[in-house]
């Protein structure tokens, strides 16, 4: 029975401060602050539309392919300014990876889906890049079931397998961040356990940040919980804390299932 | 729980364990009359009633605990939910506890009787703690139907005058079996009585804090009476 549990021990990798979102004229995030705590998973959590996903976008930037929605605040990686920096958008990407709510596999063989990332950004030997894919497959948890094909088309996967190879295609390029939206909405629990376990050694290296519907998942697999509600950001602290003795009244109802 | 759930049927759930504690609770301080009735009064036939309600708190116990794991397995209840499943299991424990206290003074009163050598000692501060010890309960039980942390905080003050009763029993006790050493067993099954009295106050206090418990999240027990009055600030 914990009462307290200490808030922010680590550094953070991420940190948010005023940020306001809008699509055209409708004002999606209001004025977020909110540190990433590096090498840690944290889950955003909240009803639909309440503005996590649109968050988990402004992180790398992925907003910028629509010409109506803009971002005003500033979103610092390791301290800069992600919003205004000069830095190509590709090399933020690389940096800090995202993997969709469904999985999206490239339409060529599991092997090029990840070595095709891998190739924009470093010039790999062959043995190298084999190497590479190997890696990237084994942290993915997916090595095992496709080291027989890795010349099919990883198409022909099933949906776990596909979203562990967008997983695989994340990590490849060696991220420090990795953006979770929804990963397992559309896989079976089976699936859904193996990439909640990859998510647990993923953290070791890398800062994770997780979108999920699923109130559960955030509470079993994130370190850090935040609740958004119509833009706002309610209440971020510790998961365990969270799930036993929010702070706020609306986290509490929304977590219990009072939430009408 | 006033507010309700989107599922009612989880309403339902928590309201259905919630009025069990309850029907346990009132099984229990039924018990605890019986035993003190027979106590003040040399009435076997109350002992045995005490004795004869045993198995029907055990079974509820049972049953309380096995709702609750339903309830866990399938709903995964999180913040004041949680809370209140935990401390429902654990009220349901101390009261069990309670019941077997009661059992243990309807034992020892028979073999009292049964001796015959209980109607010179003195049983007053017997009943002062019993009632103190009865009425706890039923403040506590009051208490956590209501989820009321003011009552719980009396309660836990109030059980130091149990304590106190008690204390002040085993004295007068010692003077009798100074006096008349005839005395001494008789005083000794005077004295378990007063324990299991003593100990069915510490049941109530440990229903007091899991009220705060549920309320506030904060585990209270353990801490003293400064930390709890800052836990309920």
């Amino acid at each position: 029975m914990p009462n307290t549990v200490a808030q922010q021990p680590s550094r953070s990798k991420i940190s948010v401060k005023d940020l306001n979102f809008y699509y055209g004229k409708f004002h999606a995030l209001k004025g977020i602050n909110l540190e990433i705590p590096e090498n840690k998973v944290t889950a955003f959590i909240g009803p639909s539309g309440c503005g996590k996903s649109t968050l988990l976008r402004t992180f790398n930037r992925m907003f910028e392919l629509y010409p109506e929605q803009r971002a005003e605040g500033t979103i610092a990686l390791d301290g800069e300014n992600l919003l205004t920096s000069k830095q190509d958008v590709a090399l933020i990407r690389a940096k800090v990876g995202m993997v969709f709510q469904k999985p999206t596999p490239f339409p060529m063989s599991i092997y090029d889906n990840i070595a095709f990332g891998v190739k924009l950004f470093e010039n790999l030997s062959a043995s190298e890049m084999d190497d590479r894919v190997e890696w990237a497959l084994k942290k993915a948890a997916l090595w095992t079931e496709v080291r027989d094909k890795l010349q099919q088309s990883g198409s022909g996967l099933s949906g776990g397998q596909q979203q562990r190879l967008c997983i695989a295609r994340g990590i490849a390029i060696k991220p420090e961040v990795l953006l979770l939206d929804e990963p397992c909405s559309a896989l079976d629990p089976i699936s859904t356990a193996k990439i909640e376990e990859l998510i647990a050694e993923l953290k070791n290296e890398y800062t994770v940040v997780i979108v999920t519907h699923n109130m559960q998942q955030a509470a079993r697999c994130s370190d850090y919980t935040a609740y958004m509600y119509l833009g706002d950001l309610i209440e971020f602290g510790a998961t365990e804390q969270m799930f036993f003795k929010p702070q706020r009244k609306e986290t509490e109802d929304y977590i219990t299932g009072r939430f009408g | 729980m006033t507010e309700k759930h989107l599922s009612s049927q989880f309403d339902s759930e928590l309201n259905g364990v919630s009025s069990r504690v309850m029907e346990l609770g009132g099984m229990v301080e039924s018990q605890i009359h019986q035993a003190v009735y027979a106590l003040l009064q040399f009435d076997t036939e109350a002992a045995d009633r005490v004795m004869e309600t045993e198995h029907r708190v055990n079974a509820m116990e049972i049953d309380i605990d096995r709702e609750l794991s339903s309830i866990i397995a399938r709903r995964q209840p999180t913040a004041r939910d949680l809370r209140l499943l935990i401390a429902i299991s654990k009220t349901t424990a101390n009261l069990e506890r309670v019941g077997d206290e009661a059992n243990k003074i309807a034992r020892m009163v028979k073999s009292i009787i049964e001796s015959g050598a209980a109607r010179q000692l003195p049983t007053t501060e017997l009943r002062i703690a019993a009632d103190l010890a009865s009425g706890l309960l039923r403040t506590a039980l009051d208490a956590f139907a209501r989820l009321d942390t003011a009552a719980a905080l009396s309660i836990l003050k109030d059980d130091d005058l149990i304590d106190k009763e008690f204390d002040g029993f085993v004295r007068k006790l010692v003077t009798y079996m100074m006096e008349d050493p005839r005395t001494i067993s008789a005083s000794l099954d005077l004295l378990f009585l007063a324990k299991a009295i003593e100990r069915i106050g510490d049941h109530a206090k440990n229903i007091a804090e899991f009220i705060i418990y549920i309320v506030k999240g904060a585990d209270v027990r353990h801490t003293s009476m400064q930390e709890i009055e800052s836990a309920l600030q």
